[in-house]
């Protein structure tokens, strides 16, 4: 029973993980429409960024945060200027396509710059094994997760506050909405685009610091993006709740399936397990549990 | 108007009782009319009262919640479109569904579907029966063309033809299918005069030389009144008046519907 | 001057529904195909069977097969690598339990198997699209690769997971196996492409593929002249998972000869496909061709120019290799959406003018 809890708690922690990676994705496609396949590779170049900084250049921890936040919002009025301004109105597998692109020229340029070896990450977050819990209740949690949790619960408030209630957060769902109309009522699309970029940008690099301190930086942090997807899934595409609530039912799905499937048939289901789960949730409801139906008009 | 001498049939279409909502909206409140073979009959109201939903019922958009649809005699509840298509049944749409990649010759070839049967293996080769059916529909497609006037515009990509234009090849598409009974969600909307006129002209000689019965939903009263024998007026999904352009014409619920009167 | 077509004219609809309609164009296309099945034969070495004309064929096929599937017929697909997959282990099994079964038989049967496994995949296409049904195959991808890993039926049980294609002739002339010419193993190949090549551009203008496109554009109104989405959805699968097939029996049997399935036919493979068909040309036969020509050449020319020519160390010239295709997409997708046939299309255009200025 202990060992469920555990397991259970494990996944939930994971979900977690997952979803602050969904949450880029969702902003990015709230407000530009374009599924930014990139946004795992955007961790992973938060990450490196980083990293490098505190080896390369000794910058103590909370400058190179800063900093990084600097880059991130660099690279995004970067990528609005070399990439999304030339792509306004294409068809949305044109902007998918080109974001894989993406994925791919960000990727290339963190290893040349930074290196592609792992490297380890270290801020100052707890590690290792709550002793309270331990005490408390026999329970193994890492506290590292515990802290991804909160960060995670504080950016979706603020996410989501900011979405709905300010003025550049309305002005941020029109552009979703429709490029053209919104550039009718004279919302300037390029700045909307830097700004949400940059968010993302932030967002990812959070996503990268949660990651990176748990199991180092490396490249296979651009392929959650992935696994990103199957959160999308469920939580709808354009749900930041959604975000977080389908990130925690992969990651339990995932572990529980490992756990009790998995062992019948030879490990590794967490590779698809995500993906068909996400699938079956398609058939019954395309939309996610969050998502707005899409509805289409003849 | 001219009078012109054809037989109008019984009725090839029979709607009764026709409700249809989309959550807490009544779209349509129990509509019951006929189309007549070989008739024109245009159905005109106010900017959504239903025309376009009646039309989706009758094409197997939409299915009704409650009422019927009789068919050459054959009573349903709803219908799928390619179950319509296959009965005979021709739609254009107000928004021009065209396929936007393909040229206007493919787009006619594509309406005749139905009607090319040659087997997968012969297609892999483009020979025998799959080369000689594509040549014989592509005959067929071509006396379309010539029909409605737009040689010069076969091989262009329909995406890139101006609106009007469009709405032809649609037509020409939906022709292609040789039906029985023709739909037109407002086939002249954004037109000026002269484009009118042509379009009246193709119309009305669609239904004198093919004898195809067409249902048309159409703003230009002067259109209406001019090509179409009989009338059905809808008006906030419900009913108004169905008869003669002159009845309808005069019909005081009508009037008051298209002036403004302040419902009670 | 060259490229006229004045005075050309066709008399009936079957010259004009012809794929080369212009005399230059079917001169050209004689001129190709007299090169590459007699001349190239006889100067092809090892290095340039294997590292050039080899995977320049198969991922053609590939490409061939996930542009019926995303450029007719606009289903996106990431499972391309699971599919070459299911088309290698097929062969596997095939060759393995049959060992008199002619290799060409062998290949066609994986592309049945494959295209069966595609139509199940595709099921879901019924009912989802767009980035959603891409997130379907990525389950089949990943699903597959599972699978071929860890059942061990799969490659007969043998230690290492990694199967091997053993010597099989076809009309007398040794085609599998690191023994086989090299000269062989590229008529073989080349054959098979261009018969297939042929189909497809057949079947794509005739009646089916404009059911295809009908899908592409606009599904719901395909409905209206009589399409019935299923039928056209699954037979587009169907098809395009035969072509992956048999590429990924090709990849197997002869390109590599022995294949680790997470290796060979990992998500990178799906994505180089899909970029392939992208590059080269959504929707088009040609493209195909010139997309996997493409990306099959650029690695090699880069690494040849960094490597070889600057100096650069492997693993630097990898990562610049990265970002250079990144960059290359990017590019392509903003300057030419539709690829290199589109290009290939102007550049007939002003050859047909040349030259004259218009």
């Amino acid at each position: 029973m202990l060992f469920f809890i555990e397991a259970t708690i494990s996944g939930l922690m994971t979900g977690v993980m997952y979803s602050l990676v969904a949450l880029g994705f969702v902003l990015i496609f709230k407000a530009s429409g374009i599924f930014n396949f990139a946004q795992g590779v955007l961790a992973l170049f938060a990450g490196l960024t980083l990293v490098g900084l505190m080896e390369m250049f000794a910058v103590p921890g909370w400058l190179a945060i800063i900093l990084t936040v600097g880059v991130m919002i660099a690279l995004a009025w970067l990528i609005e200027r070399l990439v999304l301004q030339h792509l306004v109105n294409q068809t949305p597998i044109i902007l998918f396509m080109s974001t894989i692109g993406l994925a791919y020229v960000l990727e290339g340029v963190g290893d040349l710059l930074w290196g592609s070896d792992v490297k380890v990450l270290d801020i100052g977050l707890p590690q290792g094994a709550s002793d309270l819990m331990l005490d408390r209740f026999n329970l193994y949690v890492e506290k590292l997760e515990v802290v991804a949790a909160i960060t995670a619960a504080v950016l979706v408030t603020v996410l989501a506050v900011f979405f709905q209630k300010t003025r550049i957060g309305r002005a941020l769902r029109a552009v979703a909405d429709d490029h053209q109309a919104a550039l009718s009522v004279g919302i300037s699309l390029r700045t909307i685009w830097v700004i949400v970029w940059s968010v993302a940008g932030i967002v990812a690099l959070v996503a990268g610091i949660m990651w990176g301190t748990k199991s180092g930086i490396q490249f296979s942090l651009s392929l959650i993006a992935l696994k990103a997807l199957p959160v999308l899934i469920l939580g709808g595409f354009t749900s930041i709740p959604g975000a977080i609530v389908g990130g925690l039912i992969i990651g339990v799905g995932e572990k529980w399936a490992e756990i009790y499937v998995g062992s019948m048939v030879g490990g590794a289901i967490e590779n698809w397990f995500a993906y068909v789960l996400a699938l079956a949730f398609l058939l019954f409801r395309p939309q996610g549990l969050f998502g707005e139906r899409i509805i289409e008009r003849v | 108007m001219t009078e012109h001498r054809k037989r109008i049939g019984d009725n090839v279409l029979k709607v009764e009782n026709i409700t249809l909502s989309f959550g807490g909206v009544e779209a349509l409140k129990e509509i019951s009319f006929e189309i007549r073979e070989h008739e024109i009959l245009a159905i005109i109201g106010p900017n959504g009262a239903g025309k376009t939903s009646m039309l989706n019922v009758i094409n197997g958009f939409y299915h009704p919640q409650a009422g019927t649809i009789t068919y050459r005699g054959e009573v349903r509840s709803a219908m799928r479109p390619h179950h319509a298509a296959k009965q005979g049944i021709a739609r254009t749409f107000q928004n021009v569904a065209l396929f936007k990649g393909m040229s206007t010759l493919d787009n006619i070839m594509s309406g005749r579907s139905l009607r090319m049967h040659a087997n997968f293996l012969w297609q892999m080769l483009y020979y025998g029966p799959a080369r000689r059916e594509e040549t014989a529909h592509r005959r067929r497609v071509e006396e379309i063309i010539d029909f409605l006037e737009i040689q010069a515009i076969r091989r262009t990509p329909v995406g890139r033809l101006p609106y009007g234009l469009q709405k032809r090849v649609e037509l020409a598409r939906a022709l292609a299918m040789e039906p029985q009974l023709l739909l037109l969600d407002e086939p002249m909307a954004g037109m000026n005069v002269e484009e009118k006129e042509d379009m009246s002209r193709f119309i009305i000689d669609v239904n004198e030389q093919f004898g195809t019965t067409i249902a048309l939903i159409e703003h230009d009263m002067g259109v209406v009144m001019d090509i179409s024998d009989r009338v059905v007026v809808l008006d906030y999904g419900r009913k108004l008046a169905d008869g003669t352009p002159d009845e309808v014409r005069a019909n005081q619920d009508v009037i008051d519907a298209y002036l403004g009167v302040p419902h009670e | 001057m060259l490229y006229r077509e004045a005075g050309q004219f066709k008399t009936s609809y079957e010259a004009d529904q012809a794929i080369f309609t212009i005399r230059q164009d079917r001169w050209l296309i004689v001129l190709a195909l007299a090169v590459a099945f007699v001349i190239v034969p006889l100067v092809v070495n090892d290095y340039w069977a294997n590292a050039i004309l080899l995977p320049f064929l198969v991922y053609t096929m590939a490409a061939l097969g996930l542009n019926i599937l995303v450029g007719y017929c606009g289903q996106i697909s990431l499972g391309t690598g699971g599919f070459m997959a299911v088309g290698a282990f097929a062969s596997f099994k095939l060759m393995t339990a049959f060992p008199e079964m002619n290799l060409i038989i062998v290949l066609l049967l994986s592309g049945c198997v494959t295209a069966a496994v595609g139509v199940l995949f595709g099921l879901p296409s019924l009912r989802i699209k767009g980035f959603y049904l891409a997130v379907a195959t990525l389950a089949a991808q990943f699903f597959l690769v599972w699978l071929f890993n860890k059942i061990g039926w799969f490659y007969n049980y043998n230690a290492t997971g990694q199967i091997t294609v053993p010597p099989r002739e076809v009309f007398g002339f040794l085609v599998t196996g690191p023994m086989a010419s090299p000269a062989v193993k590229y008529l073989f190949t080349l054959s098979l492409v261009v018969a297939f090549a042929m189909v497809a551009k057949n079947v794509v203008r005739g009646r089916i593929g404009r059911m295809w496109m009908a899908i592409r554009d606009m599904d719901i109104a395909a409905e209206l002249i009589g399409v019935r989405p299923l039928h056209a959805k699954l037979s587009a699968f169907a098809f395009s998972s035969f072509y992956i097939g048999v590429a990924g029996g090709l990849i197997f049997t002869i390109y590599l000869g022995a294949v680790e399935v997470t290796e060979a036919f990992g998500i990178d493979r799906s994505f180089l496909v899909l970029f392939m068909v992208i590059i080269g040309g959504l929707g088009s036969i040609l493209g195909s061709f010139l997309g996997a020509g493409f990306l099959v050449l650029m690695p090699i020319l880069l690494k040849n120019v960094m490597v070889d020519w600057m100096g650069m160390a492997a693993v630097t010239a990898k990562h610049v290799e990265i970002t250079l295709m990144g960059v290359l997409i990017i590019l392509f997708l903003i300057v030419e959406p539709h690829g290199l046939a589109r290009l290939w299309q102007i550049a007939k255009e002003k050859l047909r003018l040349w030259p004259f200025p218009y």
